[in-house]
């Protein structure tokens, strides 16, 4: 007769003797290196292993990390099977760091990798993955220099006709034979917006034509920055026109921050002033059409241009003219006429169609079964 | 002089900045992370700037009389009852928090509530079927619109149910969206990208100069 004492110690005996028969089954992670990231600021290493098969029995993976000349310690969570790979973004620079690769079962049963060599974090100067990306920007601003110079050797060149850049005039002839203000919206961008400063730009040369028939040209401002170099625009433009006198400050003012305060407050403006021509361009949100349709609504002549394809639609629809993305680019380019300008105008046209023949080329070439171009345009996004 | 120094900043600036997106070493991103921090001083000039030429502005209307100026004291009212709430006790006063929740946003939320019937006057104009595009524009957004609604796949599945296809209008829907309309926005984004990097070289180069206040 057995006693449960004895049961106990058989059993006992059995689970190590299981446990150790099971552990000696699960194979520790095979060709596990470690190696700086690449293309980071030298705050990472990335640990690589192989992947174990499906019956390994492996439920997880726990990486541990030793500094030099100090204890093995556990970093991370516990990784799901199937991981080949951790990124250890907790390193300390200047610091030599080994890693070891633990294989965890079921059953809690562990087994350990070999020790990587020790690795350093290093910084890289340059993102190797940002190559084309850095030759295709270096080849599209070589282009654009190019034409600019092209241009500055006074070969004319030709730029498409823009409707709504065709009835800036008219809208500022309306105006001045109805003895009504124009009324400028710049937008709700900031000084610092590539389309605010395309707006500002535009401003500039209605500003010019306004000084040369005394048209009142209202500017509520939405950014205080915006506003102080918008005066300074708008009145050098007076003054090169030889009309200082025709200049009102006062027709330049912050109205407000707020988004819907300032729409608001510029619809207040539309009904009570009712101007012959309502400018909208910039950047916009969803005040774009509530502004647009109070223009609209008082039965203004509307030039719209916006870069925020989402407000396009609503412009397009309550306004007479919309300058649709980079058409707002062109603009100024385009009212002004200077031929540097326009040379820039040719060259981003030469980036459309290098970038048109790309997805062409692309589009055959992925219908083909060649995927070259995607894992390219891949590897760089 | 007056012009060159900000165009020789802007060009060194500018230039630096490029640099740093291609170069992801920590010297360059402290240089992108710092300058980019600059920025923010500008953030205080802007509120007093702004305050400043608020005040001005309505100074200016009460002392001429000009139309409608008796609401200028209603801007002076609301400036100085936050500011005598605001700056002693805090943003978080209760006061302050309600004038917030109960004025600002209310009325915020009035303006943005009017864009609903905005919309309706305007997709009126436009659905108008004159033309043979403006037609298209009404049946393209007659799908579009019953393919967001659970009533239009409702529709399909009973009134159409003879058909060897589920959930109609809602993939119709989908392909819309997905399709001809992520390919024009794309299009468009990328017209937007080119016409930004133009812009911003011509800008580098000195070319263009508006946002120095204009003049040469």
């Amino acid at each position: 007769m057995i006693k449960i004492t004895q049961w106990i110690v058989i059993c006992l005996v059995l689970c190590v003797i299981g446990g150790i028969a099971f552990s000696q089954g699960l194979s520790p992670p095979s060709n596990v290196t470690a190696v700086d990231t690449p293309n980071d600021d030298g705050s990472s290493v990335t640990i690589k292993w192989d992947a174990a098969p499906a019956d390994s029995g492996i439920s997880g993976y726990q990486i541990l990390r030793r500094i030099a000349g100090g204890g093995l310690e556990e970093i991370g969570e516990m990784l799901p099977a199937g991981t080949t790979s951790y990124v250890d973004s907790t390193i300390e620079k200047g610091n030599a760091y080994a890693y070891i690769v633990r294989a965890v079962s079921a059953t809690e049963a562990t087994v350990e990798s070999e020790q990587t060599a020790p690795v350093k974090g290093t910084g890289e100067w340059f993102h190797t993955g940002k190559i084309p990306l850095f030759f295709a920007m270096l080849l599209f601003a070589a282009a654009i220099v190019w034409n600019i110079y092209y241009a500055r050797s006074g070969k004319e060149i030709f730029v498409r006709r823009i409707p709504g850049l065709e009835a800036v005039d008219e809208a500022i002839g309306r105006a001045t034979e109805m003895g009504r203000s124009i009324l400028y919206i710049l937008g709700l961008g900031g000084v610092s917006l590539p389309a605010t400063i395309a707006s500002m730009t535009i401003l500039g040369q209605v500003a010019r034509r306004t000084a040369d028939y005394e048209t009142p040209l209202r500017v509520p401002c939405r950014d205080p920055i915006v506003m102080s170099v918008v005066h300074e625009m708008v009145k050098t433009a007076y003054l090169d026109e030889g009309r200082p006198d025709a200049y009102n400050e006062e027709n330049i003012f912050y109205l407000t921050s707020g988004q819907f305060a300032y729409a608001a407050g510029v619809d207040g403006m539309m009904i009570r002033e009712k101007p012959a021509a309502v400018f909208l361009q910039g950047q916009f949100y969803a005040e774009s059409l509530i502004l647009a349709e109070t223009g609209n609504s008082i039965g203004a002549i509307q030039i719209a241009g916006t870069d925020s394809e989402h407000q396009l639609p609503f412009l397009i629809t309550a306004c007479d003219y919309t300058l649709i993305g980079e058409e707002l680019y062109a603009a100024s380019t385009y009212l002004s006429g200077e031929p540097m300008l326009l040379g820039s105008l040719r060259g981003q046209d030469w980036g459309k169609v290098l970038i048109f023949a790309v997805i062409v080329l692309g589009v055959v070439l992925e219908l083909s079964g060649v995927n070259w171009i995607t894992t390219l345009l891949q590897r760089v996004s | 002089m007056r012009r060159q120094v900000p165009l020789i900043l802007c060009f060194a600036f500018g230039i630096v900045m490029i640099l740093t997106q291609f170069s992801p070493h920590s010297f360059s991103q402290g240089i992108y992370e710092e300058v980019i921090s600059w920025a923010l001083i500008i953030s205080p000039f802007m509120l007093v700037l702004g305050t400043v030429t608020l005040i001005q502005t309505h100074v200016a209307r009460i002392r001429r009389r000009t139309e409608h100026w008796q609401y200028s004291f209603i801007i002076f009212a609301g400036i100085l009852l936050m500011v005598v709430i605001g700056i002693p006790f805090g943003p978080q006063h209760p006061i302050f928090v309600w004038l917030f929740n109960n004025v600002q946003v209310p009325m915020d939320a009035t303006m943005f509530s009017l864009l609903a019937f905005f919309i309706a006057s305007a997709a009126y104009r436009a659905f108008r079927a004159r033309t043979f595009e403006a037609s298209l524009l009404l049946v393209t957004a007659l799908i579009v619109m019953m393919g967001n609604v659970p009533i239009g796949d409702l529709f399909w599945n009973t009134v159409l149910s003879g058909l060897p296809w589920d959930n109609g209008l809602s993939d119709m829907k989908q392909w819309i969206l997905d399709n001809p309309n992520l390919s024009a926005r794309r299009g468009i984004i990328l017209g937007v990208s080119l016409g930004a990097i133009s812009q911003s070289i011509r800008i580098l180069l000195g070319i263009e100069r508006s946002y120095l206040g204009g003049g040469d």
